[in-house]
């Protein structure tokens, strides 16, 4: 699919001299590489699309600019001359602004607090005026009237609000600072179409004022929308610039996924439908809770069900919720035909269920633990063993972490020195090493090298042959299609589409994932 | 998969074990240096101060100290500022309880032993309670638990010394048992033995360092949480009033805030061990070397006949100027 | 909360919707309330204005502790050393006084190096937790540990005598107002002004999210050094009404407010993760800790049974705060 990948040396040229280049940047933490050989370059006036995989290093790369952490090697010049920022505020003071991926807000403090933050106007050097503040606030605000939703108000706690509108005060946030550079770090991910268009109204200004914008997201339709300029990052690399006029969308694609990894994941021709019994082994019916708005589903023996559609419309909660991580508040869960209660983890364990995060900083890995305790966690929680048994409980992981082809120094090393991949795996592992029957994955794969994945796909395939069946939720839509005998489509909490077969294609997918937000806006 | 690399995949986890506790290594190292370096100035200044029977002295009051910081340590490493500001009230109580119990007689020992450690490991498990099922804050749970001790020890005691230590245990901390060790010693090393153990080769141990380092990757995993921090915080109600028998016998008999002086220097011996405040780092070995180079250092002030306001002066700055080494926050510029 | 017409802001005004996560102190008004109304049945004398006034200036020491207290804990810090900052400033002002022979100098001379001294240990905890990045419990642990041996180096008996002046005014009345109101409501109108500063919102910020408020560009650490001078200072200004309270030195007064101040602060409502609370509230912590120490005394409850009463009302106080702070 993907044709020729543009290379670098393709239409680099800048409009004018480039306000911004940041020239082999390096950085690792730990023994994650998060960035090999990082290079951007920003020409005032243009709006830069950074694009990438989940963990290609692109928030990285915005970070040391913004000198919010310092690079191992490499530099930042500004205006042609190099600098070292030691601290957010040096990069601020030159003009450079973030609106960062994870937000920097303080849940509490409110709205307008929060917009300025550190720069609120005062009277006599010290009191802050916080009536006007919330004036201030509140003409910014404006902008987003009649899209923010409910209780958006300048004096409104940033606890009390929604992922959109917290999305949309950072925005604010960052535009108010008024840098002349100014880094967007995936800001669109949690707005909705119309929100995205304002969004765009600002950026065009912005761009209009002669700032250089540098935006993030993972939605090509926005990328060719608003960029004039493309840079594409692949596991901690720069591997291309060009203009946007010049790009199609495959290309882009290609050069992020360095084009092997569709071709070699297996095909779902290639599934042997034998593979998979008739025998319904989970079964869920009518399950509600906060994101949730009756799901239903059956998943056979050896089978792998995946679960599609925009981000965040019910996959993860669907997952958590039958390992009972954060349960429904209502439904049906049956396995083999038996009505089970799933109160917590611990029970889902026992049923035979595992969950693997894709999230594994916060959901997965015991840092600075050993890959040893890593792996054999799960297993020994559910074995109820009180003494521990070293050896012997090696020789039951060890055959795992083979599997897995872990790459490792030994199972005494913590899991902190192993790189990203690894460390998933190691998570992956934990369950493996568990023995259950049903697995559920919550987007695996994100941020993990593409030889990992490689494995993954091929070792899922596997373990299905051996009877296990499994959830399969992936943001990766192509990962999604290829490894996955039949597709859910997810939106709003429900399941709007089933794909199988023929029908198991990147197109319907999108149609059936599009056509059904489209449709709850309206209705909205 | 070859057997070739599964066993050599197997020996290199049995050889890369050990580095697995080089977090401790690094502060036992420096806790040795200091003890070596305390030794060294003490019999320089007074000659006779690492006398053997003398430095036997000291570890004895280590010993008591030691105890102590088993609890603590492991209610930190249960992380989720875990933290247990009523070990002292505890020793007191369980001092008490022991003292009251025996009454000066040999043969109540044990039934004295168990009724102290019953009621100090009820006391911690209300802690533990209150930390995760309201869900207070360990340091606010635990200072109110403290004035609660407080005024039943008053209650209880109504002020004046009460119970008697029986001889045997007297004794026991005070006399050589083997290799003339006072049984107290035996007993602090081997609850070393114990601690560690429990910390690195069971299941309870492993789910501590689970929780400490990450609690929801660990309740995702099966641990179950809540009773894991539940306990620890009942052990180390447990170990406070274990220490506070000894105390009985060490003292003779029983006075208000006798446990007092326990509370911080718990802490301290456990961060010196180190130990992370953060919970999930560190282990009892380095702790016990905590608690010796913290007593040493005591020593070392009294024995320089500095007068008490120098002597506290010095162990502040000295205290100050190990936490260059240990447990420092992180940088905000990850 | 701004309760205007916004004329300039077009229709997004502001939320007017009364919340009470935003009054955290109102869980420890409500308490005070209560506990004054039991305390005046217990003691008809309570509401008197002389016992008012005389109770008010017995509580201010911890009044003031508390407040200070709470801006450290707010950028979600702790100082455990204030109690000993007490006792060191006591007997700086004390023996300063006496040794420039109790005059109207020497007694202004002495106040002025006590303040100056309260500053100066707050700064030294500062610059180890913010800059060396120490770990705030064992650092101000230690850092308390020399700031009584300090106090006790300088006075090591208790003694020394300030001119009755001192006293006599602490007691006494300006303007035909008692001192101690006239103190108390300066600290008010302080915490009233303090909130409204550019430096509290930052504080705030702080204690909520530090990474977020350092990529904000704070001046994370200069903002949790001033924290600790904060504390530093109010621990100064409460040496400074313990002196006009027992008019004389005594090194190892201050100790016991270390712990109590933090009681203070979490009954009024300040959380100890930092980022919610606020000064008012510890204000009306430290006036119920000393109602509660009241209520009990005039209770008749016999007199063992007192301290364990007082233990466990201040449990169930700061376990029902905890409660009621997170609905
Ligand atoms: N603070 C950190 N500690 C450890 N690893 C990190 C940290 N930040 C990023 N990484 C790792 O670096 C890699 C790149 O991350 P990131 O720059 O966030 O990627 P992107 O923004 O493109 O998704 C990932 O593998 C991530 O796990
Ligand atoms: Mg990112």
């Amino acid at each position: 699919m993907p044709s020729e990948p543009i290379t670098a040396a393709n239409g680099t040229i800048p409009r004018s001299l480039p306000v911004l280049r940041a020239s082999r940047i390096a950085k690792r933490y730990g023994g994650v590489t998060a960035l090999a050989e990082g290079e951007l370059e920003l020409a005032p006036g243009e709006v830069h699309v950074l694009i990438g995989a989940n963990g290609s290093g692109k928030s990285t790369l915005c970070k040391i600019i913004a000198g919010a952490t310092g690079p191992d090697s490499g530099v930042v010049e500004l205006d042609g001359a190099p600098r070292h920022f030691k601290a957010p505020r040096d990069a601020a003071a030159v003009g450079i602004s973030v609106c960062y991926q994870e937000l920097s807000l303080i849940p509490q403090l409110s709205v307008a607090q929060n917009i300025f933050l550190g720069r609120e106007k005062v009277v006599a050097r010290t009191f802050v005026n916080s009536r006007k503040l919330n004036d201030d606030a509140a003409r910014l605000m404006e902008r987003f009237q009649g899209v923010a939703g409910e209780n958006f108000f300048p004096n409104t706690l940033v606890s009390d609000l929604s992922a959109d509108q917290q999305q949309l005060v950072e925005i604010l946030k960052t535009a108010a600072e008024d840098g002349r550079i100014v880094i967007f770090d995936e800001p669109t991910s949690s707005l909705d179409n119309r929100q995205v268009e304002l969004f765009f109204g600002l950026v065009r200004e912005m761009k209009s004022a002669g700032k250089a914008i540098v935006f993030i997201s993972h939605r090509m339709r926005e990328l060719f929308e608003i960029g004039d300029r493309m840079t594409v990052m692949r596991n901690g690399r720069t591997v291309g610039t060009f203009d946007a006029a010049d790009a199609t969308e495959g290309q882009i694609i290609g050069m992020m996924i360095g084009n092997d990894i569709v071709s070699s994941a297996q095909s779902p021709q290639e599934k042997s439908p034998q593979a998979r019994s008739a025998k319904t082994v989970l079964q869920a019916d009518n399950l509600t809770g906060r994101t949730l708005n009756g799901v239903s589903l059956d998943l056979a023996e050896g089978e792998i069900l995946g679960l599609g559609g925009l981000h965040g419309q019910g996959q993860s909660a669907l997952l958590r919720s039958l390992f009972g991580a954060d349960p429904a508040a209502d439904g049906i869960i049956k396995i083999d035909g038996k009505v089970v209660k799933v109160s917590g983890p611990r029970a889902a364990m026992a049923l035979g269920l595992a969950y693997v995060s894709g999230d594994r900083g916060r959901d997965g890995t015991l840092s600075h633990r050993p890959v040893f305790e890593n792996l054999a966690l799960a297993r020994l929680n559910k074995s109820h063993a009180t003494y521990i048994d070293v050896a012997a409980v090696s020789d039951q992981v060890l055959p795992v972490a083979e599997r897995l082809k872990l790459k490792y120094a030994g199972l005494g090393s913590p899991i902190s020195q192993l790189s990203g991949g690894n460390q998933q795996k190691v998570v992956l592992g934990r369950w493996l090493a568990a023995e259950p029957r049903i697995l559920l994955l919550d987007d695996p794969t994100k941020g993990i090298d593409l030889q990992t994945k490689k494995d993954l796909y091929a070792l899922l395939a596997e373990l299905c042959l051996g009877g296990m069946s499994i959830l399969f939720y992936s943001s990766d839509d192509t990962e999604l299609l290829s490894v996955s005998d039949r597709v859910l489509v997810f939106a709003d909490g429900q399941v709007v589409d089933e794909l199988a077969g023929e029908r198991l294609t990147e197109f319907e997918l999108n149609q059936a994932a599009f056509a059904s937000s489209a449709s709850a806006e309206a209705t909205a | 998969m070859t057997l070739d690399t599964a066993i050599s995949g197997r020996s290199n986890a049995v050889k890369k074990w050990a580095p697995a506790v080089g977090v401790v290594r690094k502060p036992l190292f420096i806790a040795g240096v200091a003890m070596m370096g305390i030794l060294v100035a003490g019999e320089i200044v007074a000659p006779g101060f690492a006398a053997p029977e003398q430095i036997i002295k000291m570890l004895v009051v280590a010993a008591l100290l030691g105890i102590v910081a088993a609890g603590q340590n492991l209610v930190i490493l249960g992380g989720k500022e875990g933290i247990d500001l009523s070990v002292g009230a505890t020793i007191t109580l369980g001092a008490l309880i022991a003292g009251n119990v025996m009454q000066g007689q040999d043969s109540m020992i044990a039934i004295a032993l168990i009724a102290t450690l019953a009621v100090t490991f009820g006391v911690g498990l209300l802690n533990g309670i209150g930390v995760t099922v309201l869900r207070i804050p360990p340091l606010v749970m635990t200072l109110g638990m403290l004035g609660v001790l407080h005024g039943s020890l008053i209650l209880l005691t109504r002020g004046r010394p009460s119970g008697n230590s029986a001889e045997m245990l007297s004794n026991l901390v005070d006399d050589p048992l083997i290799f003339g060790l006072p049984g107290i010693l035996i007993v602090w090393i081997g609850l070393g033995i114990l601690v560690t153990l429990l910390l690195r080769r069971t299941l309870f141990g492993m789910r501590i360092y689970a929780i400490g380092t990450n609690e929801t990757a660990a309740r995702l995993s099966g641990v179950p949480v809540g009773i894991t921090r539940t306990l620890l915080f009942g052990l180390s109600g447990m170990f406070a009033g274990l220490a506070g028998f000894f105390i009985l016998g060490f003292t003779g008999n029983v006075f208000l805030g006798v446990g007092d002086q326990y509370m911080l220097p718990s802490i301290i011996a456990v961060v010196f061990g180190g130990t992370s405040l953060a919970g999930g780092r560190g282990g009892y070995v380095g702790t016990m070397a905590g608690a010796v180079v913290l007593t040493l250092l005591q020593s070392l002030l009294t024995t320089l006949h500095i007068d008490p306001s120098g002597r506290q002066i010095i162990f502040g700055a000295t205290l100050l100027l190990l936490m260059l080494f240990y447990g420092r926050q992180q940088r905000l510029r990850s | 909360m701004t309760m205007h017409t916004s004329s300039t802001a077009g229709t997004l005004s502001s939320s007017r919707k009364f919340e009470f996560r935003r009054h955290p102190y109102l869980l420890a008004v409500g308490v005070f309330i209560l506990l004054s109304i039991v305390n005046a049945i217990l003691q008809p004398s309570f509401l008197r204005p002389a016992v008012a006034v005389s109770n008010l200036a017995s509580f201010m020491p911890l009044i003031l502790v508390a407040v200070g207290q709470t801006y450290v804990i707010l950028a979600s810090d702790i100082d455990l050393s204030v109690g000993f900052i007490i006792s060191v400033v006591n007997v700086v002002v004390v023996t300063t006084i006496e040794a420039l022979g109790g005059s109207g100098g020497a007694i202004l001379a002495g106040f002025a190096a006590g303040i100056a001294t309260g500053i100066l240990a707050g700064l030294v905890n500062g610059l180890c937790v913010a800059v060396l990045r120490f770990q705030p419990i064992v650092t101000t642990f230690a850092t308390g540990i020399i700031f009584a041996g300090v106090a006790l180096w300088i006075l090591p008996q208790a003694g020394g005598q300030v001119p009755a002046i001192v006293w006599r005014t602490y007691a006494g009345a300006v303007a035909g107002v008692p001192v101690v109101l006239w103190l108390l409501a300066a600290v008010l109108v302080f915490i009233a002004v303090f909130a409204r500063t550019r430096f509290h919102t930052a504080l705030v910020a702080v204690g909520g999210n530090m990474q977020a408020a350092y990529q904000t560009k704070l001046p994370v650490t200069r903002i949790r050094i001033t924290s600790y001078v904060i504390s530093g200072l109010f621990a100064a200004l409460a040496a400074l009404a313990l002196v006009g309270e027992t008019a004389s030195g005594d090194p190892l007064l201050g100790g016991a407010f270390s712990l109590s101040s933090i009681t203070a602060v979490v009954l009024g409502g300040t959380a100890l993760a930092g980022g919610r609370g606020g000064a008012l509230g510890s204000l009306f912590g430290a006036i119920i800790l000393g109602l509660i120490a009241n209520v009990i005394f005039f209770a008749q409850l016999p007199f063992e049974y007192q301290n364990l009463a007082q233990g466990l009302v201040i449990l169930l106080a700061l376990a029902g705060g905890v409660f009621v702070a997170r609905r």
